[in-house]
């Protein structure tokens, strides 16, 4: 790919004359540099697991926050330019609170997502004259969880501020490697206490560090509970089930 | 006494400037009843017809579903009222006593314009303070007589009149209908449908049609003459069972009311 | 004395008392009656029909209860013309919801967002006094108040406009059991009672309302949709 770069790799307002915005794809490629996070959604909810990268013995684990609360009933997951997220999860926290705000209910898992979406697409504005508001786009995907009247639902966003509903997803570093290991592992009929092993299991394979409860985090999404991330106990009876 | 004590009779006007001062103030001054109304009158071939709806209201509120607007004058007149109800019914029934003197004091029977003046001059005193707008029909040794009276005093004689807050709906029936030399039966029809107009397009007016036929020597006085607004019945009863009655204490077996007073404690 | 003072007439009489001049006012009661009666699975939808202003009728078949997009009936009272741009305004908000979370609104969505559409003209209302109508996400009976400028209440049962002060006693009495011994005010109307006490609603304050009357647009919500019908009222 770098192969091709040309004056065309700049602006973000620009098409190559092949059709691509370089750019947008820097960016994706930039998230296959963050850590692991994977999502599998079952009947009875939907589970978030990420990696944490612990760089040094002196930084201090819990600070890293890889997994949010969006509202009670939709949590993330994402991996790439953690700075970013944190603009993008404020969005959607804002259009989750401003809808219920509105209409007195939860609001739907696809319609926060495409909020995100909608956000993640902005650094293409600008207003005449003025300067564009975003100077490039977000180094960051998304697994969004979350529960509403369809049920328990799983979806990925990217930089182009394009969305999927997964059934199974794996972003980051150990992206390919995870995604096929789920690609075999999920069956439909999954329950949540399987879908914590397999995310776990999945996670152990692809990180290089040892999988403890200090290097991980795993939450859940479910109809009863709503999101929850798993206590340091809670986390490591999965991590025994392995 | 002071001098304004001793008039017995008239209105009175002490509380004109504390009212005014109230009212200056930002006090809500009382305000009189004024019925929204149709009264119509016509000449025919051989008198006059006064007609009359029945509504009387309360602002919105229908007050009395089926009041009398044509009021008694003398056994050859009648006339309807419309505005203030206290003062179209007062004035009417004072008139009433005053033809009443006349006539026993002339040993004749009043004519109608002598009616019509001395309601034009009672009215125009008040400088329109009183609120009486009249439609006044009678028959006299001169033939049938009509005429309108307002409130500030004016008056009009003319061979079809309409008043009050349907007078425009009835007029346009009058307008449209009305001939010279018509029948008993169709001044009768031309009336009712006259009224009907100001009853269903005026929500000032409604109910029923009263009538009055006046011709030489005979006054018919045609109360209801339709009614094309009867109350349709109710969907089920709404009759409480017996005990229904919410009551805080219940009175001891025995006891009469107002029997059971505390005294106040008056010790301390 | 002199005797001359007391031969004068006064030198002004009492007139009614206007508090404010002839300031600019967009706003016109049109009259007219709306009712709501909640039942377990139902809601009874009640309006007449007539407009109009002053002592005159504009139109003796204009309905001010509508049905909207989402199965909800608004029954409304008030500034007419308000009310129908009011609903345009719901039904355009309902429409970009419904594209926008690709679902229609339920009852309990559409009664906050009407509330909100109310306050957010809070410095010059929409003079309408609304009654929003329809299942909630259970299937009871929802039935929705507003004042023009958003305060919102759930309850069994309202009457609102020209004849609210004749109407909400008699439904005080006869749907809400209120005052009487042995009767639970929690209780339920059936379906043909609510019907009955809507029409009988209807014929009464007719009687004595001169701003209703004409026809009556009754409206029965139920999970199979709404159903229509019309009845005849005086005219006078």
């Amino acid at each position: 790919m770098f192969l091709t770069r040309s004056e065309y790799d700049r602006g973000v307002n620009t098409f190559s004359p092949e059709g691509r915005l370089f750019q947008v794809e820097y960016a994706i490629e930039a998230i296959k540099l963050g850590s692991t996070a994977i999502g599998i959604r079952t009947s009875e909810g939907v589970v978030l697991a990420v990696e944490k990268r612990v760089t040094s013995p002196l930084l201090v684990a819990d600070s890293i926050e890889k997994i949010l609360e969006i509202d009670t009933h939709v949590a993330c997951a994402m991996s790439g330019l953690t700075a970013d997220s944190r603009t993008m999860i404020e969005h959607a926290r804002i259009e989750a609170q401003n809808h219920t705000f509105n209409y007195d209910e939860p609001v739907p898992v696809e319609s926060v997502t495409q909020s995100v979406c909608d956000l993640a697409l902005r650094f293409g504005e600008s207003t005449d004259g003025q300067q564009s508001t975003m100077s490039r786009p977000f180094g960051v995907a998304l697994l969004i969880a979350g529960v509403d009247d369809r049920g328990p639902q799983l979806f990925h966003t990217d930089p182009s501020g394009t969305f999927w509903r997964y059934e199974a997803k794996a972003i980051g570093a150990g992206s390919e490697g995870a995604q096929t290991e789920l690609q075999e592992q999920y069956h439909r009929g999954m329950s949540l206490e399987e879908a914590e092993t397999l995310a776990l299991k999945v996670l152990k394979q692809v990180m290089e560090e040892k999988l403890s409860s200090t290097n991980v985090q795993l939450a859940k999404v479910t109809e009863q509970t709503g999101f929850q991330i798993y206590t340091k106990d809670e986390l490591e009876a999965v991590i025994g089930r392995l | 006494m002071a001098p304004s004590m001793e008039s017995t009779t008239g209105f009175k006007f002490d509380n004109v400037r504390r009212n005014q001062l109230l009212g200056d103030k930002g006090y809500k001054v009382p305000t009189a009843t004024k019925t929204g109304t149709t009264i119509v009158g016509l000449i025919f071939r051989d008198g006059v017809i006064l007609g009359a709806d029945t509504r009387a209201t309360a602002g919105p509120i229908v007050a009395d579903k089926n009041c009398e607007k044509i009021h008694y004058l003398a056994p050859n007149m009648y006339c309807c009222g419309a505005g203030t109800a206290a003062d179209t019914e007062f004035t009417t029934n004072m008139i009433s006593s005053q033809l009443a003197l006349h006539s026993l004091s002339t040993g004749r029977e009043a004519r109608v314009v002598t009616a019509m003046t001395m309601l034009k001059q009672y009215l125009f005193k008040y400088q329109g303070h009183i609120g009486a707008a009249l439609v006044l029909g009678g028959y006299d040794v001169g033939g049938p007589h009509l005429f309108t009276i307002y409130p500030h005093g004016s008056t009009d004689k003319l061979p079809y009149v309409t008043m009050g807050s349907g007078s425009l709906a009835a007029m346009s029936v009058f307008e449209s209908r009305w001939r010279q030399g018509m029948s008993r039966e169709e001044g009768i029809e031309l009336v009712k449908d006259a009224i009907e107009a100001g009853i269903f397009n005026d929500m000032g007016s409604g109910s029923n049609v009263d009538v009055c036929v006046i011709t030489k020597g005979n006054t018919e006085y045609l109360r209801n003459y339709a009614r094309p607004n009867e109350r349709v019945e109710k969907e089920q009863s709404y009759k409480f069972p017996a005990g229904t009655t919410e009551f805080i204490v219940p009175r001891p077996a025995g006891v009469a009311a107002g029997e059971e007073s505390t005294a106040m404690d008056t010790s301390a | 004395m002199d005797f001359a003072q007391f031969q004068q007439a006064p030198v002004s009489v009492p007139t009614e008392h206007h508090s404010h001049g002839n300031r600019w006012d967009p706003y016109v009661d049109n009259g007219g009656t709306s009712l709501a009666i909640a039942g377990e699975d139902f809601v009874v939808v009640a309006s007449d029909t007539r407009q109009s202003n002053g002592y005159s009728i504009n139109s003796r078949y204009s309905p001010k209860a509508f049905e909207l997009s989402n199965g909800s009936v608004l029954a409304t009272t008030g500034y007419h013309a308000d009310a129908l741009k009011l609903v345009e305004h719901i039904e355009q908000r309902a429409q970009l919801y419904f594209h926008k979370h690709d679902r229609a609104m339920n009852v309990s969505a559409m009664a906050q967002m009407l509330s909100g559409i109310l306050y957010s003209k809070r410095f010059f209302p929409y003079y309408v006094f609304p009654i929003l109508s329809g299942l909630d996400a259970k299937g009871k009976g929802a039935v929705y108040t507003y004042d023009p400028v958003g305060n919102m209440e759930r309850v069994n049962y309202q009457a609102y406009g020209s004849a609210s002060a004749l109407v909400q006693p008699f439904l005080d009495s006869q749907v809400g059991f209120k005052n009487q011994r042995n009767a639970d005010p929690s209780r339920l109307l059936e379906r043909p009672q609510a019907v009955k006490l809507a029409i009988d609603a209807f014929t009464g304050a007719t009687e004595r309302d001169i701003h209703t009357g004409d026809w009556l647009d009754l409206f029965i919500i139920d999970q199979d949709g709404i159903h229509q019908t019309k009845r005849e009222l005086k005219h006078d």
